[in-house]
């Protein structure tokens, strides 16, 4: 994977993909640059995991273009690759010091160095005294540590996280938090599936909004901002608020309202007209529409409860992609 | 790469199969339950043998009525009986235990039973009457006819060398033979019931336990699941040889008590032709049946679903068996042919008349090529099942699952 040229480090253009007779994914076109951090976002069943495992050769996608480093991926980029899938599990009768030294031989590291860099990690992770200790006799949470161990082992230069603080307790979360973004500045770029977007908004340079297989919205966050009506204004007053065709006026309360700032007017000319028309204004702020107003405006109810990890329902999202429902 | 994942991935499955403790209690249950059973045989011989000569040397009263007059009452005085004056009064005294036995001798022994009639002493040592009324009638019969030699051979007890020819002028084998390519057969049941289960879970586990996605992202599926079918393979050999272990033992050291027969390996004749097809045979049908079996593995959600089209597969490679006598005297009858080119019950059908030299060579060639082909085949579309459909996890995976994921 090389980071030094201008081919974007992943590449989907027109990606299709059909499920039977349901078409799944429209004609998806987006690109991961080297060394960002890619937003995944989308309700349950928009997509997101089709797109992530026929992007890593899982799937075989009906048409279009999917490359990892210039070309589609294959099992022997996977030295190079640290994938957390969303459906995740490991041999769960062998130890967790066996398990993780094979997936690191898998990944190209010397047995001596896969063991020793699994001991390491499983300190760092304060899961030393389990190395000899049977998966299945940890609990979730650990597990969850050693699926992401087995994850960022060999240093990967392409992480895909798919819902990667699913079935994390707080302190874990900041644990992996951490985590990613060491990995992140060893240079590694990550493609992040969540649903978290105050994590979005804390690690993303950019994101893509899936919706029933089509994009919504791409770009930085402050892009996808403007896309979703840009400004609002909050506004405390007494008085009428006149009618005008910079502003629509989103939310009109006994002394308080909000207005929705058409695109490419000033929101200093806005206040400007108020004072004039006579209104006595006590507050005016302006905001951004967050992240999480976005995500609600975009998929409305049907994302339900789309900030609630517990609520997430992917098992759901990855088993039904063949009953004709987008994955 | 590929090469060192690939043994990564057989060091992995041998050594964790290897070292589980319920491996070496399954596999050693075989050999100490077969060491009992040895054990218990050579005790029962032992017994049996004091028993019998116990019964021969028994010495009890006795008296009989002789319809034939075959009988030598000499020789009944040796053995300590006498003639009795009635039937009645002898079988009554049998009954009120004044005379242990009595035996009442028909006009035509040949073809008329002989009476016994004697005091109860138990299931198994009741069975001295009749051994002692029939030596009685044998050793009568011997002296009227005075010569042992013939009387050997009227009881038809003689040794015979049979020499046949077959087509090319050649001395024909005869069951030593046989033996060595049907060797092959013995080989493929013992592979297919001792691995048959473990190649179909094989991929399941990784399909239960949801590391599929992650072992296809780091491992290529056709490494994987060679990787395991070797694996399986070494698994096998080394549990064929643990059950091997206590055969050995018996044969070297208990060959008389478990009445063993003595095999003289050198008579053994080994058929170049009937060895090369029977080795393909049975590496055609492994793979054939191995690849059938992952495949099922790729497609079921769980273990115990599996487990029932693992049945299905069982029966068909003992099916041929129930049409042997016709697989070994009428090779070209309808059933016969059936079994012979219906995929999965062409190995075993194939490698009984190649043992019973009935396989002509183009039939042999035909099969090889069909087993292989098809084992081919089946292999790879385990492969691709595994590979698109076992990310599936909780769901049976239709074979239309694969056509729609195909490249448009």
């Amino acid at each position: 994977m090389d980071q030094g040229t201008t081919e974007p480090i992943v590449r989907i253009q027109n990606f299709r993909m059909d499920f039977g007779r349901t078409t799944v994914i429209h004609d998806l076109s987006f690109d991961i640059r080297a060394g960002e951090t890619f937003g995944f976002l989308g309700s349950n069943g928009s997509g997101k995991t089709t797109t992530i495992r026929a992007l890593l050769g899982i799937y075989q996608p009906t048409g279009g273009v999917l490359h990892i480093d210039g070309r589609p991926f294959s099992p022997e980029q996977g030295s190079r690759l640290g994938y957390l899938p969303e459906e995740r599990g490991l041999y769960k009768k062998e130890s967790v010091i066996d398990v993780m030294t094979y997936f690191g031989r898998l990944k190209g590291l010397g047995k001596a160095e896969a063991k020793s860099w699994s001991l390491e990690y499983l300190e760092r992770v304060a899961l030393a005294d389990k190395a000899t200790t049977r998966l299945d006799k940890l609990s979730g949470g650990q597990q969850q540590k050693v699926q992401l161990g087995v994850t960022i082992m060999n240093g990967p230069e392409l992480l895909i996280l798919d819902e990667p603080t699913k079935g994390f307790d707080p302190v874990n979360r900041r644990l992996l938090m951490d985590i990613i973004e060491e990995q992140k500045r060893a240079g590694a770029t990550v493609l992040m599936v969540t649903h978290q977007m105050e994590e979005v908004e804390r690690l993303c340079d950019r994101v893509i909004l899936l919706k029933n297989g089509t994009a919504e919205a791409y770009g930085t966050i402050p892009e996808v901002q403007d896309q979703f009506g840009g400004t609002t204004v909050r506004l405390r007053y007494s008085g009428d608020i006149p009618a005008s065709g910079k502003y629509e006026v989103t939310l009109r309360e006994r002394n308080y309202a909000e207005l929705a700032v058409m695109e490419g007017v000033d929101e200093a000319g806005i206040l400007r007209d108020l004072i004039e028309a006579g209104l006595t204004v006590r507050g005016f702020e302006t905001s951004k529409l967050s992240l999480d107003d976005i995500f609600l405006r975009v998929y409305g109810e049907a994302a339900g409860g789309h900030s609630s990890e517990a609520a997430d329902g992917h098992h759901g999202e990855a088993a039904h992609g063949y009953s004709g429902e987008a994955a | 790469m590929a090469q060192h994942n690939l043994s990564t991935v057989v060091s992995f499955e041998i050594g964790r199969t290897l070292s589980k403790r319920r491996f070496w209690i399954t596999t050693l249950i075989v050999p100490v339950i077969i060491g009992i059973v040895v054990a218990l045989i050579v005790a029962a011989n032992s017994s049996t043998d004091s028993s019998v000569a116990s019964q021969k040397d028994q010495k009890f009263s006795f008296s009989y009525t002789d319809a034939s007059g075959i009988v030598d009452p000499a020789l009944v005085q040796k053995l300590g009986g006498r003639e009795a004056a009635s039937p009645t009064a002898a079988i009554a005294a049998v009954k009120n235990g004044t005379l242990d036995a009595y035996f009442s001798y028909p006009a035509d022994p040949a073809k008329q039973a002989t009476e016994v009639y004697g005091v109860d002493t138990g299931v198994f040592d009741n069975g001295k009457y009749k051994s002692v009324a029939t030596q009685v009638l044998t050793l009568s019969a011997q002296e009227k006819v005075g010569d042992t030699t013939l009387t050997k051979l009227v009881q038809g007890d003689l040794p015979v060398d049979a020499t046949t020819y077959d087509s090319g002028g050649r001395v024909s084998a005869g069951v030593a033979g046989v033996i060595p390519p049907l060797l092959f057969l013995a080989i493929f049941y013992v592979v297919i019931l001792l691995l048959g289960n473990q190649m179909l879970t094989s991929t399941l586990e990784e399909k239960e336990n949801r590391v599929t996605e992650m072992i296809l992202t780091t491992l290529n599926p056709t490494t994987l699941i060679i990787g395991k079918v070797i694996s399986l393979f070494v698994i096998g050999i080394v549990q064929m040889l643990v059950f091997a272990l206590p055969v050995v033992i018996g044969y070297l050291f208990f060959r008389s008590s478990l009445n063993l027969p003595s095999f003289d390996l050198a008579n053994l004749q080994l058929d170049p032709w009937q060895m090369i097809v029977g080795a393909l045979l049975l590496i055609g049908g492994f793979t054939l049946f191995t690849g059938t079996l992952v495949a099922v593995g790729a497609i079921m959600p769980t273990a115990k679903e599996a487990g029932q089209i693992f049945g299905i597969m069982m029966a068909l490679i003992f099916v041929p068996f129930y049409a042997v006598t016709l697989i070994v005297s009428d090779p070209s009858a309808f059933i016969v042919q059936v079994f012979t080119w219906f995929p999965y019950s062409a190995p075993v059908t194939g490698m009984l008349r190649n043992g019973f030299s009935s396989l002509s060579p183009v039939e042999a060639i035909g099969l090889i090529v069909e087993q292989f082909v098809l084992g081919i085949i089946v292999l790879r579309l385990a492969v691709r099942l595994f590979q698109y459909g076992s990310v599936e996890y909780s769901k049976k995976v239709s074979l239309s699952v694969l056509r729609s994921t195909r490249k448009a």
